[in-house]
């Protein structure tokens, strides 16, 4: 479909899809294109479609018909053609036909080799587009800087400029406070600020808000509620001046004898409705000698306002961009807020399940022993207590993991003796493993050094990891869990090794061993002690990892720094200045 | 006779509790796991009374009432679950006990199953 698009003159902005094959231009109102232009002839020009296109023939019109800056009567409109008449200029496009059917058999995406003419000439980063508006794209054509170029070239680069800025920036602040710069590197205004809908009062508040580098921020902004009600309730921007039209400023317009404030506000309109709006205004202050513009001219003949209606449109785009992005954010939040729900949720519910758990086994035991002191039955009352201490056990384990989860601490790195931790683990699972049918085998190796670790954090970390051997391999044949440190002297990394014959973990569920809540231990396991062995390993500058296959058994790696006292020591002297 | 009672539970834990203070008591005792030997169990000792963990992911209570049932056409047992019923037609086949539960008044529930059984 070929268009012709109004760049400028009175009815800017319209676009004509030119239908059927001839369409006159004329300045009367029986003209298909009706063009609102003095300069233009009643009946100016015609558009005659042919089989090649359109054809623009001038019909001796008085002030004649431009193409491309060019006097014609008679010109074959190619795509992207400046039609110039009277005072008005329009863009003539012609998409051609858009090339029905499927696509599909029309559109190869090829390799190298079956285009080898083809390479690439020009590339454009994402960030250089903007340069396409720089003054020295435009120097060559006009042989001067027509003010209207210069204008053009202006608007079309703070749109490009707040584009970019709306695709790089999920912060919203942010991305208001680099619109205003935008916005102010632009157009000459003393204050302007953001105002965003608050969701649950529905009032505006403002977000971010500017003043003018040399402009004393004197009062506090005020802003007419009129206004802002007037932009709120119509859904559209404003362009205000406290000016009576002829009496601030003598008949020269270059001295203004009053001040005058002028003031923009625009909707921020989104896709779903009004997110706030974006408030600029100027002072000129009594007596100003107003500089040399080019801003601001040619559109109601007043050369002295410094906010024209191109401003506003501008700015009117500007705000939808902006609250287009606002719109993102809050989405984006939204759905976060909705994860972060979902998560709290998850979490409660898994481990309400797991103390609901340990609850039913100390009722369990307290029933037993309960019973046990009815009928003096000592065998009883010992099985109840055994039962009530494993589970005071289990909800001590529970409660250290979740704090050691849900704190970010700094590892306490003191000396100390990695084999006696390793050993207190051991010791304490002894029983459990005994309990288990698992024969729980540690050697210490015989010359260790202390390493700097945080005892407490490690003994909790390899509890977690040899718990789970023991369960995996819990009822098996010659079950046995192994438990080892490797080290040899000058090795980075010391290694604790946890080494089971049990069930192996398939390689899908490998990797989701560490994430919370992922235990494959059913009501038995909390979904928090391998996460919180990877926590700690990582927080002490370590790892943790694992080797497995089905049937064999796993091994787990915990991997910690070998921080001897004597490589601390070079180090502390290594950070001397 | 003697009243039998069938424990299909993971939890070794509470298994122990029933089957410590129901043996003093003079019951017959079977335990399982999980609901495949449970139903195995069933099959072979025609137990009085059976209580059932719902929670574990295997459970499918309906069918398994069906199958004891079908096993023992002589002798229904009589059926009591822990925990919820998952969402879906409703099940009628037993009584419900929800966790956590005190294990006095579901010893107390299995006695006078048995007793209404006798």
């Amino acid at each position: 479909m070929a268009t012709l698009f109004v760049m400028q003159g009175r009815d800017k902005g319209k676009r004509y899809d030119l239908r059927g094959p001839d369409l006159s231009l004329g300045r009367d109102g029986t003209n298909r294109i009706q063009v609102n232009d003095s300069e233009v002839s009643r009946r100016h020009a015609d558009l005659r479609k042919d089989d090649e296109g359109y054809l623009l023939v001038d019909l001796g019109s008085s002030n004649g018909s431009y193409v491309n800056g060019e006097k014609i009567a008679e010109h074959r409109l190619k795509n992207g053609d400046r039609v110039q008449l009277g005072r008005t200029l329009l863009l003539f496009t012609d998409a051609g036909d858009p090339s029905s059917g499927n696509l599909h058999h029309d559109v190869n995406i090829v390799g190298q080799s079956d285009v080898e003419g083809s390479r690439i000439l020009k590339s454009v980063s994402h960030d250089s587009g903007s340069q396409i508006f720089a003054r020295e794209a435009f120097e060559p054509t006009a042989g001067g800087d027509s003010p209207w170029l210069a204008r053009a070239r202006s608007n079309l680069q703070i749109m490009y400029r707040t584009a970019l800025a709306v695709s790089h920036t999920l912060d919203i602040d942010q991305l208001l406070a680099r619109i205003m710069d935008l916005i102010f590197e632009w157009v000459e205004a003393d204050r302007g600020c953001v105002m965003l809908v608050d969701h649950e009062s529905g009032e505006l508040t403002p977000a971010v808000s500017r003043n003018r580098k040399g402009v004393k921020p004197v009062e506090r902004m005020a802003i007419s509620r009129t206004i802002l009600d007037y932009v709120l309730a119509h859904k559209e921007g404003v362009l205000t001046s406290d000016a009576k039209d002829d009496e601030r400023w003598n008949s020269e317009g270059s001295i203004v004898s009053l001040g005058v404030r002028e003031a923009i506000c625009v909707p921020m309109q989104g896709r779903y409705g009004i997110v706030g709006v974006v408030y600029i205004d100027t002072y000129t202050a009594p007596g100003a000698s107003l500089p040399p513009r080019s801003l601001g001219s040619g559109l109601s003949g007043n050369t002295v306002n410094k906010f024209s209606e191109e401003h506003l449109k501008l700015m009117v785009a500007i705000g939808h961009q902006a609250a287009l992005a606002v719109e993102d954010t809050s989405y984006y939040s939204a759905m976060l807020q909705a994860e972060r729900l979902a998560a709290i949720g998850q979490t409660i519910a898994t481990l309400s399940h797991h103390i609901k758990n340990i609850l039913q086994g100390i009722r369990g035991g307290s029933y037993l022993i309960e019973e046990g002191l009815k009928g003096d039955d000592n065998d009883v009352v010992r099985r109840g207590w055994r039962i009530v201490d494993k589970n005071q056990e289990r909800i001590g384990n529970l409660v250290m993991d979740m704090l050691t989860f849900s704190k970010d601490r700094e590892p306490e790195l003191v000396p100390a003796n990695l084999c006696e931790t390793v050993s207190d683990v051991v010791e304490l699972m002894k029983s459990r493993a005994a309990e288990a049918g698992v024969q729980l085998v540690w050697q210490p190796p015989a010359d260790l050094p202390p390493f700097s670790f945080d005892a407490d954090l490690l003994h909790r970390a390899i509890l977690n990891v040899v718990t789970n051997a023991i369960d995996a391999c819990e009822k098996r044949e010659a079950a046995q869990v192994e438990v080892k440190v490797e080290w040899a002297a000058g090795e980075r990394l010391v290694q604790i090794v946890v080494a089971d014959n049990g069930e192996g973990i398939a390689p899908e569920d490998q990797k989701r061993i560490f994430s919370v809540f992922e235990s494959k231990k059913g009501s038995r396991g909390t979904g928090l002690g391998l996460p919180v062995s990877q926590k700690i390993m990582r927080e002490h500058g370590g790892d943790i990892r694992v080797e497995s296959s089905l049937g064999a058994g796993s091994r787990f790696f915990l991997e910690l720094p070998a921080l001897t006292a004597e490589s601390a020591l070079r180090n502390e002297t290594q950070s001397l200045p | 006779m003697p009243a039998s009672l069938l424990i299909v539970d993971p939890s070794a834990e509470n298994r122990e509790v029933l089957r410590t203070v129901l043996a003093r008591r003079g019951w017959r005792i079977f335990e399982a796991e999980a609901a495949e030997r449970g139903v195995e169990l069933a099959r072979e000792h025609h137990p009085d009374v059976i209580v059932l963990d719902l929670e574990t992911d295997t459970t499918d209570a309906a069918a398994i009432r069906q199958q004891i049932d079908a096993d023992s056409p002589d002798h229904p047992a009589e059926l009591i679950m822990l925990g919820k019923l998952r969402r879906g037609p409703q099940f009628a086949g037993g009584h419900v006990i929800s966790k956590p539960y005190h294990f006095a008044p579901l010893i107390h529930t299995i006695e006078q199953l048995a007793a209404k059984a006798a």
